[in-house]
């Protein structure tokens, strides 16, 4: 046939940049005397996600990194903690002075190790936002897409990504404010010398120093560890949010803040370069983000303005449904290509406590064909997703 | 002014951390200084891969081997303070594309090169913004590359070179105090690395070209000697700056070893100092030269597998797709 017209014929990638709708809606729609599964362009199915692979650990200047490969979209992360002592706080001397107690500093120390009693830090969230203890930035001008002219500030897709990071760091509150603490235990004297020490303070008229001095045994907050996360996407082929998001997860889950002290003499925080010493960062669970993308089979569906559909509307899509004809596709993990195609789009971030799958996020817009019966599914795909995401961290 | 494109940190800024170790006087420590344990004229291993960006028209990634003692810190850590580092980048060529509207005709192929630092690249934290000496960078990559392209068969177009640098070479090792070297010698080897990845990703493109240019470092360099050896400087292929007390210069060059041309130099420091022995005739900065030209020849042999390999990847396509 083909060679009776030869003009006529394309190859399928040329067929795919000239009417990219109507293939991927060939792919997904195949005849029904054909007997194909629908699968799309790329050759996977719905509700597949892309291979993905991580690895940790593997930049010398970081304090903990990852590389996530979600099919051809790479992002890498890096974490490099700071330090940032409470004198540098503009305000911390004044909200801040009422220093905990000994025992509360115990109770702390407990609950560290008891994931029940998590909530009795109230400070937790605060000192994290108020202090921006965590500092992620995401950056496409790595020449990762044709789009994202380098050198150029940050695009809005950056922009937002970042935020996006950002505000599911602090809402999930993975990481305990009390992880990146640096406490200093003043010795306890002795009365007599206790009182000379007294009395070498008020010499030297340091107004922040006296309010705590006159109990000597009150441990105090001398600094807070910053977490800059930076993260670089290499290759930009869709969906960066959930390959970002992986790279954050591993490399925060490859984090390893050193043993930091006060060191009194010197007034500045020392660390101590020994590996041992060194403590991995307890998180608060695992929340995986999936992204979703909605395909309509009406062309034009990406054109007209977003209204709810009327009753007679509703009413041919049940029609068809019931006739076993398919007129929107949820594709999980869109590629670059049906990110183009696709005017709805949904993220799902979620965990897993005690084998409950808890939604932490979900965000979904651009329209109305997620209705509450497709997001339970989405979410059910969300939630198998965790599983293997889980398994592919907890590897490397 | 604060960024506000961006997520600062903390208003007043951070610090970073200090390690006990760093603190002692330098006598005490300079016992840890990672020691070279190649000969003189060996070279790191480089692995180069192209076509890792699919969304670009060229790509490559290139790491250095890291040295033996990041290794061995790396297998059975001991110290937070890694010893040296390695190089590693990510280099992705868009184009040959057309010019915007608004710029000036062009009967060449418009060249720009943009090399960035990723902020957790170096010892020391880099800003978002490029900052002088990426800039600098990026025009002695564009200088190297600007020689070995065909540019008139593009006329009216645009190439855009993006490197972005995951780890860099360090400048010194960590335990000299900042002031104890003058020059940041990490940039001649960050330098070599992007030409070599650069050139790969513009063949990766399929960007007609004289030549692969591959990159080299050589530097004269007078270490502490061991027993029984004399504290001459020596010329050292391929330096690694941690590894080293004190580099006297170091030169790097772009280098088409099939025309025999060099179509970079960058020659840093002083060599007229350096006698290279008393049977040596030659001069130090020839020395010099000579020896970045050796482990250019020596990169080539790497580029030119990677070359071959994405070549085949490119024909196996051309055949796949022509039959499906």
């Amino acid at each position: 046939m083909a060679s009776t017209a030869p003009s006529l014929t394309l190859p399928p990638s040329q067929f795919a940049r000239l009417q990219p709708h109507a293939y991927l809606l060939a792919h997904l729609s195949p005849p029904a005397s054909s007997n194909q599964p629908s699968i799309r362009a790329n050759g996977r199915a719905p509700a597949q996600f892309r291979v993905t692979s991580a690895n940790t650990g593997s930049l010398t200047h970081t304090n903990g990194s990852a590389v996530v490969r979600v099919g051809d979209t790479t992002a890498v992360c890096g974490v490099r903690a700071e330090i940032l002592p409470t004198d540098d706080i503009a305000s911390w001397s004044v909200s801040h002075t009422s220093s905990r107690t000994t025992n509360k500093r115990q109770k702390l120390a407990n609950s560290d190790s008891e994931e029940q009693q998590e909530e009795e830090d109230p400070n937790d969230k605060s000192h994290i936002q108020d202090l921006n203890l965590l500092v992620p930035n995401l950056s496409l001008s790595t020449g990762c897409a044709p789009g994202f002219i380098p050198g150029a500030p940050p695009s809005a897709l950056a922009q937002s990504l970042s935020h996006q990071i950002l505000n599911l760091l602090h809402s999930t509150r993975l990481v305990r404010a009390e992880d990146l603490r640096v406490w200093y235990q003043p010795p306890s004297l002795g009365g007599e010398s206790l009182e000379r020490h007294n009395a070498e303070e008020q010499m030297d008229v340091d107004d922040e120093g006296t309010g705590k001095e006159d109990d000597g045994e009150k441990a105090e907050v001398k600094a807070f560890w910053v977490l800059y996360i930076d993260v670089m996407i290499v290759s930009l082929a869709g969906n960066p949010f959930d390959a970002a998001w992986a790279a954050v997860l591993a490399a925060l889950r490859d984090t390893k803040l050193p043993k930091a002290s006060w060191d009194v003499d010197n007034e500045i925080v020392v660390c101590s370069d020994k590996v041992s010493e060194a403590r991995k960062l307890a998180l608060r669970g695992l929340p995986v983000a999936s992204s979703f993308g909605v395909f309509e089979a009406d062309a034009a569906a990406g054109w007209r303005a977003v209204i709810v559909p009327d009753a007679e509307e509703e009413r041919l899509i049940e029609e068809g449904a019931r006739k076993g004809i398919q007129r929107r596709w949820v594709l999980a993990d869109p590629d670059g290509y049906e990110e183009g195609l696709s005017q709805e789009r949904a993220c799902v971030v979620v965990d897993k406590k005690q084998g409950k799958t808890v939604i932490v996020k979900m965000e979904k817009n651009g329209g109305w064909a997620l209705d509450g019966q497709a997001l339970k599914e989405v979410v059910e795909i969300s939630a198998r997703r965790w599983e293997e995401v889980k398994s592919i961290l907890e590897q490397c | 002014m604060t960024d506000r494109r961006r997520i600062n940190g903390p208003p007043s800024g951070t610090r970073p951390a200090v390690f006990a170790p760093s603190l002692k006087s330098a006598s005490s420590i300079s016992t840890g200084r990672p020691r070279r344990q190649r000969q003189p004229n060996e070279l790191r291993k480089i692995f180069l891969k192209t076509g890792l960006i699919p969304s670009a028209s060229g790509s490559a990634y290139l790491e250095f081997e890291p040295s033996a003692s990041l290794a061995a810190s790396r297998s059975s850590p001991q110290s937070l303070i890694p010893p040296s580092s390695a190089l590693k980048l990510a280099c992705t060529v868009h184009g040959p594309k057309p010019l915007p509207r608004s710029a000036s005709f062009s009967p060449n192929l418009v060249l720009t090169t943009h090399i960035k630092y990723a902020p957790f690249a170096a010892r020391q934290r880099k800003g978002h913004i490029r900052d002088a000496s990426e800039r600098d960078l990026g025009v002695h990559l564009e200088t190297a590359l600007r020689g070995v392209i065909v540019a008139e068969r593009w006329p009216k177009s645009g190439l855009d070179i993006t490197i972005t640098i995951l780890e860099a070479e360090d400048d010194r090792w960590w335990g000299d105090a900042p002031d104890s070297h003058d020059a940041p010698w990490g940039m001649m080897n960050v330098l070599a690395g992007c030409i070599t990845a650069a050139s790969a990703a513009i063949a990766d493109a399929r960007i007609d070209c004289l030549d692969l240019v591959a990159g080299g470092v050589a530097a004269i360099v007078s270490d502490e000697p061991a027993e029984g050896e004399s504290s001459s400087p020596k010329l050292m292929l391929d330096t690694d700056p941690a590894e080293h007390k004190s580099i006297l210069s170091a030169c790097v060059v772009a280098y088409m070893p099939s025309r025999d041309e060099i179509t970079e130099i960058w020659l840093k420091g002083d060599h007229s100092k350096a006698s290279l022995g008393t049977d040596d005739k030659t001069l130090g900065h020839e020395a010099l030269i000579d020896g970045a030209v050796n482990a250019a020849r020596g990169a080539h042999t790497v580029l030119t597998e990677a070359v071959k390999e994405s070549a085949e990847r490119f024909a196996g396509l051309m055949l796949g797709g022509n039959t499906a």
